[in-house]
């Protein structure tokens, strides 16, 4: 038995063998795939030394040897001439703001976010969630997802960036039950809070780097993967998919879809008289009954076999899927909290826009769906 | 003798244990077959199992070691980590990189004594062609007695032709590289964008009425890149400065602070020279709404922008620049509705929600003075410091350019008289003879003369008087001999003078006449 067990174990050629195996074991160790080499290698060049760095991007961790001492953060240059945004996004390595204001968390949402083809190293993800019992939820939720992916996910799911800003919103929203929301004389406040909690959100988030910024709702569940680069395509200052919702037809137990988001619209001679009798602080709403406007509004102007490149410009926006040149918000324009030519929010946001000299567009054939309540 | 059987080599013991002996009774075999014999030295063709496992650890060792070697000859930059966590954890990078960030926006909302709980602002400083005033601006920055590294920097340089950029990097760097661990500040950011701004920076055309409307959207233009490039989750103030700034106190920051209010101002007047008063009101873009303003503003167009300080809009509005009083107050504050840009502290929370310099026609205004009305119409407070100045650099218009080359002239003019005429007189001061010396010789020989005489005159007079004392009292004709005597030789020396000067100066007489 001895003898033999020592042949064998001697024979030089299991020895070459074995090397030739560790040696191919390191090498698949070693040695990531190509895809994921590219990426990683974006994100290590584009991560920041210390934790006051435009929060679009990564930073490394403070170094604990430094005991105590403060190192004084190095002096960056931001070449923002070389910034574009253009309808080849991916091409150019444009980088992509997502915003959400947060209310509650859809699991379905993430989930839509991390199915988006758009290299998730060019997106970074910022939430603004209210201080609330719903909102303290909502962060858990998001937490839970968050570490998921970022942490122990697939390198290439892994999003460049993700903020998380909590806010106390001024008139505290009670519910946030669709009835209630949508109550005509709850809207101008809840409005108004909405477009301080967006303005709080992109102001802070949009740094010096970014290109784009889609503002994506939290009840957004299902977009077509290829979503920022087809809107993108398009290169418009501010453009916006139709947003419909998905329902289940009581009497045929079909899934069917009917418009949800009325607030793209183009203007209405109807509507300028209206506001020209209106008091300063008073504001034009849609889809209420009582207040005709005659507006012509996007969600109607879908066509089930229509093209969905075909092109609309609009006056005002909806917000539930929204994506603008940053350059847009940079020149100032945002979502204002006060009635602006009697429209808030993301109405007063197109009107404010047109007033700095960029306009709105609208497809009206491509279509985001809204979560069912 | 021993006993013979204390002897081995006694032929009659039986050797016990011998090789070829008959150990166990039966003669042993020549042949090498099996054999028990426990003295027998038996080679083992194989190592025990516990030396076999060292060898095998050791050349596994050495093969690890090897191929380490190798792999760290061929990738040079990897990592070990996911070799020895076989991949599962993560790649390398990650383990020192932070993706996710989580702010609370109610702990920067700002309050009354910032520096206390830490509070970070943010320092914007928009520039072009600023070369000239960087040094007098990083002194400024050095002498701020905010903690610095609660400060960050912004800078956005646009359209700059001089060296503007090269010379703010190198200060930033010197600064941050202080050996003083308290002059550093925190996020520094110098944001290059070019606006292609057609407007030049010059004083005249900075402020000519017709250029106003274009040029102060494009200043906000440029001051909302910066800020929305700038502006972070953890700032809770945020201050405005302009780079001329010339006098300012250095606790300006705590000073402003201390007001608590969402968006503030300094008084802005500048120094001037004295033929211009001494000093003036600078910045007029600090005012209160006024009824007159409000009507004004009804009856111009949608992209029509009100400029203050200018006759072509007359406002009528009372402006801080003007109400401020030397020894006032410099805690007084005023309600005002638009605000100048030079020096403007205001909580991040006012950006944050939305404010920002209209780059458009808001309410007939734009940029700084747009700001204050949009803040004002989102319900923050705006307030002014009527009787806290700080001092804008005076930089000559063209006009006073004009004026002072004038007086440079006119002075040069007054100069060159006065010289002209010095050389005038020294001219004929060469060409005639002066004889003012000579005079002089004269005049004090004379009047040395004519003391003497004096003196021999009130000697011989009291000679005389003596005498005459004597004479009442002694012979009558000896006195009489004695004065005349004395006269006549007195009075010889004053002759002999008298003849000798009529000879040098013939025009000396009547001055020694009246001596």
């Amino acid at each position: 038995m001895g003898p033999v067990r020592s042949f064998r174990r001697t024979n030089p050629l299991t020895v070459i063998v074995g090397v030739v195996l560790c040696v191919v074991i390191f090498v698949f160790l070693f040695s990531p795939s190509s895809s994921e080499t590219a990426a990683a290698q974006f994100r290590k060049a584009s991560a920041a030394s210390n934790p006051l760095s435009p929060p679009t991007s990564p930073f490394r961790k403070p170094n604990e040897k430094s005991n105590g001492n403060r190192v004084p953060p190095p002096v960056v240059h931001y070449h923002m001439n070389n910034l574009s945004s253009t309808s080849d996004p991916v091409g150019n390595r444009e980088t992509i703001l997502i915003l959400t204001p947060l209310a509650r968390f859809y699991k379905e949402y993430w989930d839509n976010l991390l199915k988006l083809t758009y290299p998730h190293e060019l997106i970074t993800l910022a939430f603004i969630i209210p201080k609330n019992r719903e909102g303290n939820a909502a962060t858990a939720a998001l937490q839970e997802q968050i570490t998921k992916t970022q942490k122990t996910g697939p390198e290439k799911k892994r999003f460049a960036s993700i903020i998380i800003e909590r806010q106390d919103f001024d008139p505290p929203l009670a519910s946030q039950s669709e009835a209630e929301r949508h109550k005509m004389e709850n809207q101008k406040a809840r409005r108004a809070a909405m477009s301080r909690a967006r303005n709080s959100l992109l102001f802070t988030t949009l740094g010096p780097s970014t290109s784009w910024v889609l503002w994506l709702d939290s009840d957004i569940v299902e977009t077509p993967p290829t979503l920022i680069q087809d809107l993108a395509a398009h290169d418009k200052a501010i453009i916006v998919p139709n947003c419909f919702q998905r329902y289940e037809d009581q009497k045929t137990k079909q899934v069917m879809e009917r418009p949800y988001d009325f607030n793209s619209w183009q203007d209405s001679d109807t509507a300028q008289r209206l506001g020209s009798q209106m008091g300063p602080d008073d504001i034009l709403l849609e889809g209420y009954a009582d207040m005709a406007t005659y507006r012509a509004l996007m969600a109607y102007m879908a066509d089930d076999h229509g093209d969905p490149h075909m092109e609309v410009p609009l006056d005002g926006v909806g917000g539930t899927a929204l994506l603008v040149k940053a350059e847009v918000h940079r020149d100032g324009a945002m979502f204002p909290p006060f009635p602006f030519y009697h429209l808030i929010e993301t109405e007063g946001f197109a009107k404010m826009a047109k007033r700095l000299g960029w306009s709105a567009t609208g497809l009206p054939n491509y279509k985001v769906y809204h979560y069912n309540e | 003798m021993l006993p013979s059987y204390a002897s081995a080599s006694s032929p009659k013991m039986m050797p016990r244990h011998q090789a070829g002996a008959y150990s166990n009774g039966y003669p042993r075999a020549k042949s090498d077959t099996y054999s028990i014999s426990p003295h027998r030295f038996q080679p083992r063709t194989s190592p025990p199992a516990l030396r076999r496992r060292r060898q095998l650890l050791v050349r596994l060792t050495i093969v690890l070691i090897i191929t380490t070697l190798f792999g760290f000859f061929l990738w040079p930059g990897a990592s070990i980590l996911p070799v020895l966590s076989f991949g599962l954890l993560s790649s390398g990078e990650d383990f020192q990189l932070e993706t996710v960030r989580y702010y609370d926006l109610s702990n920067v909302q700002g309050t009354a004594r910032g520096w206390e709980r830490e509070e970070r602002i943010l320092l914007c400083a928009p520039l072009r062609d600023a070369e000239s005033h960087l040094r007098m601006f990083f002194s400024h920055l050095r002498n701020f007695t905010y903690p610095h590294h609660l400060i960050d920097l912004a800078f956005l340089v646009s359209d700059s032709k001089d060296r503007t950029l090269p010379l703010l990097s190198e200060l930033l760097e010197e600064l941050q590289a202080d050996s003083d661990p308290k002059q550093p500040f925190g996020e520094i950011s110098i944001i290059e964008k070019d606006f292609g701004q057609k407007v030049n920076q010059d004083v005249e055309s900075r402020h000519g009425f017709a250029a106003q409307a274009s040029r102060r959207k494009l200043m906000a233009q440029a001051r909302n890149w910066l800020l929305s490039a700038a502006l972070r989750p953890y700032h809770s103030w945020v201050y405005w400065r302009d780079v001329d700034v010339e006098t300012a106190p250095f606790t300006i920051l705590e000073d402003l602070m201390r007001h608590n209010k969402d968006v503030i101002v300094p008084n802005v007047w500048r120094p001037l020279p004295d033929w211009l008063g001494g000093e003036q009101p600078y910045d007029l873009n600090s005012w209160q709404e006024s009824e007159t303003a409000l009507a004004l503003a009804d009856t111009l167009d949608e992209d029509a922008v009100i400029v203050e300080g200018y006759a072509e809009y007359a406002t009528w509005r009372p402006h801080l620049a003007y109400l401020r009083d030397p020894y006032g107050d410099p805690d007084m504050e005023m309600d005002i509705d638009g605000v100048g840009g030079v020096s403007i502290l205001a909580k991040a929370k006012v950006f944050r929600s939305g404010v920002h310099f209209p780059a458009f026609s808001f309410e007939k205004h734009a940029e700084t003075e747009g700001f204050g009305k949009m803040a004002k119409r989102m319900q923050f407070s705006v307030v002014g410091l009527p009787h806290y100045t700080i001092w804008h650099l005076y930089e000559p218009s063209v006009d006073d350019i004009r004026h002072m080359e004038e007086m440079e002239a006119e002075r040069i003019a007054r100069e060159n008289e006065e010289k002209e005429r010095l050389e005038r007189m020294n001219k004929i001061k060469d060409q005639f003879a002066d004889p003012n010396g000579q005079w002089e010789k004269d005049k004090t020989d004379i009047q040395n003369e004519a003391m003497r005489e004096k003196a021999n005159e009130e000697k011989a007079a009291k000679e005389r008087e003596a005498e005459q004392k004597a004479a009442t009292e002694d012979t009558k004709p000896a006195v009489a001999a004695g004065p005349v005597q004395a006269d006549k030789e007195a009075t010889k020396p004053q002759e002999a003078v008298q003849e000798s000067t009529p000879k040098s100066t013939p025009e000396s007489t009547p001055e020694s006449k009246q001596v």
